[in-house]
C-alpha cells in the first residue's frame, strides 16, 4: 500500500482516502501526490462531490399509503404474538 | 442507545406501542434502502413488511453488540437479498463485473462537473441522475454504497450489514463510487457542452 508507482495506483486509494480509511504514512504520500498532480487531484474532486451529491441527492421518504400500510399490517400480525 | 435499550425493554415486556416508536424512526430510511436493492414499489413495500415483522419477531435475540439501527438494516438487506436470489437470482450471480478506475478515466469534462453548483446536483433533474447512476450498478455494489454513502454507516459496520470482509466492502465501496463518479461527469460534461453549442 505504501508503494504506489503511478497515477493508477493514487486512483486506486482515493476511495479509501476519501474515508479516512488509511494510516498516516500513506494519507501524507496522497496528499503529496495530490498536490503534485492535476489528473488525480481532479479525480478526487470529482469523487468528493460523487459522494457528497449521494449522501445528499436521495431524501428518505415513504408514501403516505405505504405507511399506513406498514402500520396496519404490524398491528395485525404482532400484536396476535408475544415477542 | 440508551433510549433504544430502554425501547426495546418495553417492546420485551409487551409493549408494543413502543415497538412503533422504532418504525416511526427507521421506516422512510429501511424502505428507501429495500427500494434501491428492490425497485419494484409492491414487491419493496412487502419487504419493508417483512422487515419489521421479523425485526419484532428477533427482538428478543438482539445482543446489542451492534447498534440496533445496524441490526435493522442487516435484518433489510437479507430480506431484500433473499428475494432477489429467489425471484432474481441473476441479479446477483454476476457480481464483480464493474470495471477498476484508472487515470484516463478522468475525462475533460470532469470540470465541468465539480463546478456545478450544489443547488444544481440536488435539483429535481440532479437527482434523477444520481438515482439513474446508483440504480445502474450491480445490487451488491449498490447497497454498499447506498449504506455507507447515503446511510452514513461506518465501513466496519457496512461489512457487518452485508456480512462481507472490510477489504470486500472497501472494493465494492471504490468501483460503484467511481462508476457513480463516471456517469455524472458524463452528464455534466455533456450538459455544458450543448449549453455552450446553443449559444453559439
Amino acid at each position: 500500500m505504501t508503494q504506489m508507482n503511478g497515477c493508477d495506483d493514487f486512483c486506486g486509494c482515493l476511495s479509501d482516502y476519501l474515508d479516512g480509511e488509511m494510516d498516516e504514512k500513506c494519507r501524507r504520500i496522497i496528499e503529496e501526490h495530490l498536490e503534485s498532480c492535476d489528473t488525480c487531484s481532479t479525480m478526487y474532486e470529482t469523487l468528493k462531490t460523487t459522494v457528497l451529491a449521494c449522501a445528499q441527492g436521495l431524501p428518505a421518504e415513504i408514501p403516505e399509503d405505504v405507511r399506513e400500510g406498514l402500520r396496519t399490517y404490524l398491528r395485525t400480525h404482532c400484536k396476535k404474538e408475544c415477542v | 442507545m440508551t433510549d433504544e435499550r430502554e425501547t426495546i425493554r418495553r417492546v420485551l415486556d409487551g409493549d408494543y406501542d413502543a415497538f412503533e416508536t422504532f418504525v416511526e424512526k427507521y421506516q422512510a430510511r429501511i424502505y428507501r434502502h429495500i427500494c434501491k436493492m428492490v425497485p419494484d414499489r409492491q414487491q419493496a413495500q412487502d419487504l419493508l413488511q417483512e422487515t419489521f415483522l421479523s425485526a419484532y419477531r428477533g427482538l428478543g435475540g438482539f445482543t446489542g453488540a451492534s447498534s440496533f439501527s445496524t441490526w435493522l438494516f442487516k435484518i433489510a438487506t437479507n430480506t431484500a437479498l433473499m428475494f432477489l436470489r429467489k425471484h432474481q437470482p441473476e441479479c446477483i450471480e454476476y457480481d464483480d463485473h464493474l470495471e477498476n478506475v484508472k487515470k484516463s478515466d478522468v475525462v475533460p469534462s470532469a470540470t465541468a462537473f465539480v463546478s456545478t453548483p450544489l443547488e444544481m446536483l440536488l435539483s429535481v433533474e440532479g437527482r434523477k441522475k444520481i438515482e439513474e447512476a446508483i440504480d445502474s450498478l450491480p445490487v451488491l455494489y449498490r447497497s454498499v454504497l447506498i449504506l455507507r454513502d447515503v446511510e452514513g454507516f461506518s465501513i466496519e459496520e457496512v461489512s457487518q450489514i452485508t456480512e462481507t470482509s472490510v477489504a470486500a466492502v472497501k472494493s465494492r465501496l471504490h468501483r460503484a463510487r467511481h462508476a457513480v463518479r463516471e456517469a455524472l461527469t458524463s452528464y455534466y460534461g455533456e450538459k455544458r457542452f450543448s449549453g455552450n453549442r446553443r449559444v453559439s
